[in-house]
């Protein structure tokens, strides 16, 4: 086992009201690494990435994260592993009666009470600019474009200095060049902060600029983990189509109708 | 027998669908269906779904559909007509009565327990907030007395001198029967203090302010702010749940003795006008009927009132899964089980209180 690895996966089982969404799934993430999780809608992604990130009890199976098992014995995982760590959700999830500067800052204010409102609002400036978004500190999430609130909501998920950020689908819903430019920001930030990051999404473009690896999930299971150069060349046929977007077979058939067709 | 023949227009439209289908079905079930296409110009969707519907249906009864002097590309577009075969979705059977009366039951032991969960926590970051202050969202909790109390009181004032002017009138015209007009102090004073302000007071919180948490909170969960919190080692007890606990425990009390206040007041307004009565022989009424025992009582059920409200209503809310219509459901619910809660509570604290 890797002994530098920021999550590691074992055997997770996970599901939510009843159902079972992932069976024995298992994935290792190193250091400073950028793994992409992908694979076609209802594949269990954001299952995965609930769980991992504790908004969902795993049914089986251990998750460690930054060398500690996560304990679900309080019924959610410790803080001190949750802060140690940053989510950038789907749609930034910002609060939507707070300003982006607030949003920003909430963690800060919450966990570290006594410090400063000065100070809060410096260090909130500076991952605001990080993230290209200083000019927007004092406006509500419904002023900002779709763009710019995930821009905010990965500026919150970074205030902390997180060892690990995970992102859930950060270029969903955007045109080609804002996507491309919170890629680019993305890669930035691993460079200048050293952070491990895990992105779900099965945007194709964005997966070739980010990733280091891939863990492709397909009906609940990994059918391939790896580099994206070998899911390419010796990878399943199902994550070749994919990666090559041809469209996988649909379920069920469909049967011609023999009309009677007779000539006036 | 022969088959019926229909001659199509040249174009099928919804319309025509509409108007037809009915009758060429029931005239086809017998004998079959010939369909005239000799003038059709054009196969689109809607045309094509309901020459593939009436093939499928009259074959499935053995019956016939023939489509006679097709032109040869409507042929050709009709022979790439394919059907997809969907499984059969296998209907979910309805469980028995006993079940469903035990899953309803389950349901609501889950939301009793979940519910006192949420008052326990409650109190225990409540009383965690006295030791360290600092912890405590003060700036949130005040926000959220204005928006759920304050902002509430004009409504709850005219409400209640409207029932205090109501109550005042019917009441003093019995008592003036007897010659007792005297007593419509005492009357209204017990009354609007120890029931009529505390329930109808409740009931309009029920209404404006535990839908507007219910609404509020569940926005956040489909929206995923909450689980945002969640992630960011938030604890949604303590950023949500409390300043809005706090903010019903302070302000319900006040509200409540403001609405009994103005519904005596109206009372005494009534017995000026209509009975005679001088305002300061129905203030020494009044004194005299309602003691601090009264005012105990009640400032007791509000405050239990606005817990019922507060909690109930937050956890409608954490709990709500799926879109936008679970949210509306979410906000009926919250009203209709505060109401009967706050209902339930005030006939129990009147066996405390009269034992």
């Amino acid at each position: 086992m890797d002994a530098t690895a920021k999550l590691r996966v074992d055997h997770l089982k996970a599901g939510y009201d009843g159902k079972v969404v992932l069976e024995d799934v298992s994935l290792t993430v190193a250091a400073g690494e950028i793994r992409v999780i992908l694979g076609a809608s209802g594949c269990g992604k954001s299952t995965l990435l609930k769980t991992v990130i504790g908004l969902e009890k795993p049914l089986g199976g251990e998750i460690e994260m930054l060398g500690t098992k996560v304990d679900w014995s309080e019924g959610r995982p410790p803080t001190a592993q949750l802060r140690r760590m940053g989510v950038l959700f789907q749609g930034g999830a910002l609060l939507s009666s707070l300003t982006v500067g607030e949003n920003v800052s909430l963690p800060l204010r919450i966990h570290n009470p006594g410090l400063p409102r000065a100070v809060v609002e410096d260090l909130v400036r500076v991952k605001l600019g990080q993230v290209k978004l200083g000019h927007a500190y004092a406006k509500l999430p419904n002023e900002l474009s779709g763009g710019m609130r995930k821009r905010a909501g990965l500026a919150r998920a970074i205030v902390n200095d997180p060892e690990l950020l995970f992102c859930d689908e950060p270029s969903a819903g955007l045109d080609p060049v804002t996507s491309r430019g919170l890629d680019d920001l993305l890669l930035e930030l691993r460079e200048s902060l050293g952070i491990t990051m895990v992105v779900v999404t099965h945007e194709l473009d964005s997966i070739r600029t980010l990733c280091d690896k891939i863990t492709f999930l397909a009906k609940g299971k990994v059918v391939f983990d790896g580099k994206l150069d070998d899911a390419e060349r010796n990878g399943p046929q199902a994550v070749k189509d994919f990666l090559a977007r041809k469209s996988a077979p649909e379920d069920g058939k469909a049967r011609s109708l023999a009309f009677n067709l007779e000539d006036a | 027998m022969n088959d019926q023949t229909v001659e199509l227009p040249e174009e099928i439209s919804p319309e025509w669908v509409s108007r037809e289908h009915s009758r060429l079905m029931e005239g086809a079930r017998d004998v079959g269906l010939k369909l005239d296409c000799r003038r059709l110009r054009k196969l689109d969707s809607l045309s094509t779904a309901w020459l593939a519907h009436l093939q499928e249906t009259l074959s499935r009864s053995g019956k016939k559909l023939v489509l006679v002097g097709l032109s040869p590309e409507l042929k050709e577009d009709l022979a790439k007509v394919t059907l997809p075969e969907f499984p059969k979705e296998e209907a979910k059977p309805v469980p028995p009565l006993p079940e469903r009366v035990g899953e309803g039951a389950f349901g609501l032991f889950v939301e009793i327990r979940d519910t006192l969960v949420l008052l326990s926590e409650s109190l225990y970051w409540s009383t965690a907030a006295l030791f360290k202050p600092k912890t405590l969202l003060r700036e949130d909790a005040i926000i959220q007395m204005v928006r759920l109390g304050s902002s509430a009181m004009p409504i709850v004032l005219l409400l209640s001198t409207l029932i205090g002017f109501t109550l005042a009138i019917q009441s003093g015209i019995q008592l003036q029967k007897f010659g007792a007009t005297v007593f419509l102090a005492s009357g209204m004073g017990i009354s609007m203090v120890t029931e009529i302000g505390l329930v109808m007071t409740a009931v309009i919180l029920a209404g404006r302010s535990g839908s507007s948490i219910t609404a509020e909170i569940s926005t956040m969960v489909v929206q995923e702010e909450v689980g945002a919190l969640h992630s960011m080692a938030i604890n949604p007890i303590h950023y949500l749940v409390l300043p809005r606990f706090w903010a019903m425990s302070l302000t319900m009390p006040l509200l409540t003795l403001l609405s009994a206040a103005s519904g005596v007041f109206a009372g005494m307004i009534v017995g000026f006008f209509f009975f005679k009565l001088s305002p300061a022989s129905y203030l020494a009424e009044l004194r005299g009927a309602v003691s601090l025992n009264f005012l105990g009582q009640a400032l007791a059920k509000s405050l239990t009132f606005s817990w019922i409200i507060a909690l109930v209503a937050i956890n409608k809310g954490l709990n709500v899964r799926g879109g936008a219509d679970s949210v509306g459901k979410a906000t009926t619910s919250c009203v209709v089980t505060c109401i009967f809660s706050i209902i339930l509570a005030d006939a129990v604290f009147s066996f405390i209180f009269y034992y």
